[in-house]
């Protein structure tokens, strides 16, 4: 089967994705898949869409020539793919302003959503605060403190954050409750996923509202450097930045697509956030996948430096992207993504956030494997000021 | 015919309503469990529902969801569980035993559930969508109903679906929720269970968020019998220091008595 037609109509990539859910949420799956490929090819809801990208959120973002890292590294050329440029600082937006069309056009009042570092929190609470809806977000209580200025935004922006201390934590556990909430108001709320994970058509959609980035970036290609990309490179929590940077280039075989997850305190302590390093297929939030877990199917707890990227389970596409070898899936670790921060923020004059910074760290072992004449991209899925403490804490240092 | 096909007709014929009882395998410990399954049959406990502690139970209430961490804390798993059934089994052959929890556990440990004469009656897993079967899964012990959950928000069609890939029973969730909330709208669920009823000659249990007698005493009367849940697990819970159960079995003698009027 051709990515193109992927998922199946059970919602599947090869053996990854489905619906892995309780009952009551199957109807509400249903409504939401029926009422998308009613609308995703209708022209008003693209021209919406489109508009609000372009006049909302600053679409196109540019394709900046890192003319000095590309110094530093002697060899291929290094473009960045602005995503940190968007309103609200990430890539996030993008999948937030077309899910939030969906939830209007299905008449839902009230919105939820699941954060990690808060950047797909703020970027749904903004866009409900466009439209007056009703809005809460489930976040770690571990998150809450170590992204304190996204919880303040999100406040600012009239979202009530809900902290969840169930199990690690994190951003695991706020899906689990966002969740939780969507089966007791499954008529009145919209839950706006904030990756290509959970159940279909979740994973689909998602990736779609984000396959922007890579669309346009096939333009900005040919016209900057008159070509294809030969290796594109994204950082890997749930997937999304990098799905939609992928998407529109898988068919094209010659552009290497590279994945780069978090290691954490590094793959062979355990200690990590790497499913598609170093994990086996599972299922959790209602999707096959890769996923960290034991030998009794229990979901191992990560660590990470990067709130964003703390997840044990990866979006289902790139589990297939995996398996047919049309992309390859490195990991750094924390001390290597502290490193790449302070780079890109010396040579480029570029403060990238610390899930950004992590496909920066992985071009000390790729850069070396490139050619002059050969041209990367990075997608620079968001900016960094939400980490400031965190870097400052790792650090040592007072503010 | 399994124990839990025996106990369903034996029940139909006498008019009887069910009466299902929820516990967590390991919650506090699994000799606590063992204890109280003992306990729940002696209080007039029909059919055991084994929760299978997992990390990630997204159906679940806060209640339970904190027994399935405190057993997970004593790292109970499929193995550990199964052991515990045979200990069961010892001086109860005939109390029908229902495994309930999450795919990717049952799914891992599918050795388990497909061994022979391994003391399970049944497997109900929440997550798993209704339109497939166990089978699909390589679950496919034939001594083993397969049963499922109908929710308020299941369409016609879909239980038509269901009810075909089902055996044993037919759980109707009676609530939009997670265990142990409440709110129930009675006239919907009794409108929900006729439905279930007439395209279906499975059995219909009544369960989520059943906490008093009244309650259970109505639910009963519009189905085949119900599950109590999270009550229990907060009352074994709340008695776990000293280990006295004895509360549980008062509260679970009381349902047994409310519905049987
Ligand atoms: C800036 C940024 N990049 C990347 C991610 C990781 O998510 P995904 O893998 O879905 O792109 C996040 C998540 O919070 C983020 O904020």
């Amino acid at each position: 089967m051709k990515s193109k037609d992927l998922p199946d109509k059970f919602g599947f990539y090869g053996e990854y994705g489905g619906k892995f859910v309780p009952e009551t949420l199957m109807f509400a799956l249903a409504e939401l898949e029926e009422t998308y490929k009613s609308l995703r090819d209708n022209n008003e809801f693209q021209t919406e869409f489109y508009r609000d990208l372009s006049q909302f959120v600053g679409r196109p973002s540019p394709l900046y020539f890192a003319k000095r890292l590309t110094d530093h590294y002697g060899k291929a050329s290094i473009w960045l793919k602005r995503e940190d440029l968007n309103h609200t600082g990430a890539h996030k937006i993008n999948n937030t302003v077309g899910q939030i069309l969906l939830a209007k056009h299905m008449g839902k009042k009230r919105i939820i959503a699941e954060t990690g570092a808060g950047q797909h929190g703020v970027a749904t609470a903004t866009v409900a605060a466009r439209l007056g809806l009703e809005c809460h977000i489930y976040m770690g209580t571990e998150d809450v403190r170590r992204q304190s200025l996204n919880v303040y935004r999100m406040k600012l922006l009239g979202a009530e954050v809900h902290a969840v201390d169930s199990g690690s934590a994190t951003l695991k556990d706020a899906l689990n409750e966002a969740l939780r909430d969507w089966v007791t108001n499954i008529e009145s709320t919209y839950y706006i996923i904030g990756s290509v994970t959970g159940p279909h058509p979740y994973p689909m959609i998602v990736r779609d509202f984000n396959a922007v980035v890579g669309k346009e970036l096939i333009d900005q290609s040919k016209e900057l450097f008159g070509k294809m990309p030969d290796a594109i490179l994204a950082c890997v929590g749930g997937g999304s930045n990098a799905m939609g940077i992928f998407y529109p280039f898988i068919e094209y075989d010659e552009v290497r697509l590279i994945g780069v997850e978090a290691a954490g305190e590094g793959l062979k302590t355990g200690n990590h956030a790497a499913p598609l390093n170093d994990g086996t297929p599972g299922i959790l939030h209602g999707a096959k996948s890769y996923l960290m877990q034991d030998e009794s199917g229990q979901v191992k707890g990560t660590a990470s430096i990067s709130a964003g990227l703390d997840y044990p389970g990866v979006g289902p596409e790139h589990s297939w992207l995996k398996d047919q070898n049309r992309a390859q899936y490195a990991a750094v670790n924390d001390s290597q993504v502290v490193e790449a921060f302070h780079l890109v923020n010396k040579l480029e004059g570029i403060l990238p956030a610390l899930e950004t910074a992590h496909a920066f760290a992985y071009l000390e072992e790729f850069m070396p494997t490139t050619s002059q004449d050969e041209h990367i991209v990075i997608n620079v899925s968001g900016r960094g000021d939400k980490d400031i403490n965190t870097m400052a804490e790792v650090e040592g240092i007072d503010l | 015919m399994n124990n839990l096909g025996k106990v369903l007709n034996h029940k139909k014929l006498n008019d009887e309503k069910v009466l299902v009882a929820y516990l967590v395998a390991g919650d506090p410990d699994l000799e606590s469990s063992l204890d109280l399954m003992h306990l729940l049959v002696e209080a007039g406990v029909d059919i055991i529902e084994l929760g299978v502690p997992f990390t990630d139970p997204i159906a679940e209430g806060p209640v339970i969801q904190k027994a399935h961490d405190r057993a997970l804390k004593k790292n109970t798993d499929f193995k550990s569980i199964m052991n515990l059934v045979n200990k069961f089994r010892i001086s109860n052959p005939q109390t029908p035993i229902i495994l309930m929890g999450y795919i990717n556990t049952f799914v891992t440990n599918k050795k388990l559930i497909n061994m022979k004469d391994n003391g399970i009656d049944g497997v109900l897993v929440v997550d798993i969508p209704g339109e497939f079967n166990l089978a699909d899964y390589e679950i496919n012990n034939k001594k083993i109903d397969s049963i499922s959950l109908i929710s308020p928000t299941t369409s016609d069609d879909r239980i038509k679906t269901i009810v075909d890939q089902s055996s044993g029973f037919i759980y109707y969730v009676t609530l939009r929720g997670v265990t142990g909330s409440s709110h129930f709208d009675k006239s919907e669920i009794e409108f929900n269970i006729k439905k279930i009823k007439n395209l279906s000659n499975m059995p219909v249990m009544a369960g989520f968020g059943i906490k008093t007698t009244e309650d259970a005493a109505v639910l009963a009367s519009y189905s085949d019998g119900v599950v109590i849940g999270s009550s229990i697990v907060d009352l074994i819970d709340k008695n776990s220091d000293k280990k006295d159960f004895e509360s549980v079995k008062e509260y679970v003698t009381d349902i047994k008595e409310a519905i049987s009027q």
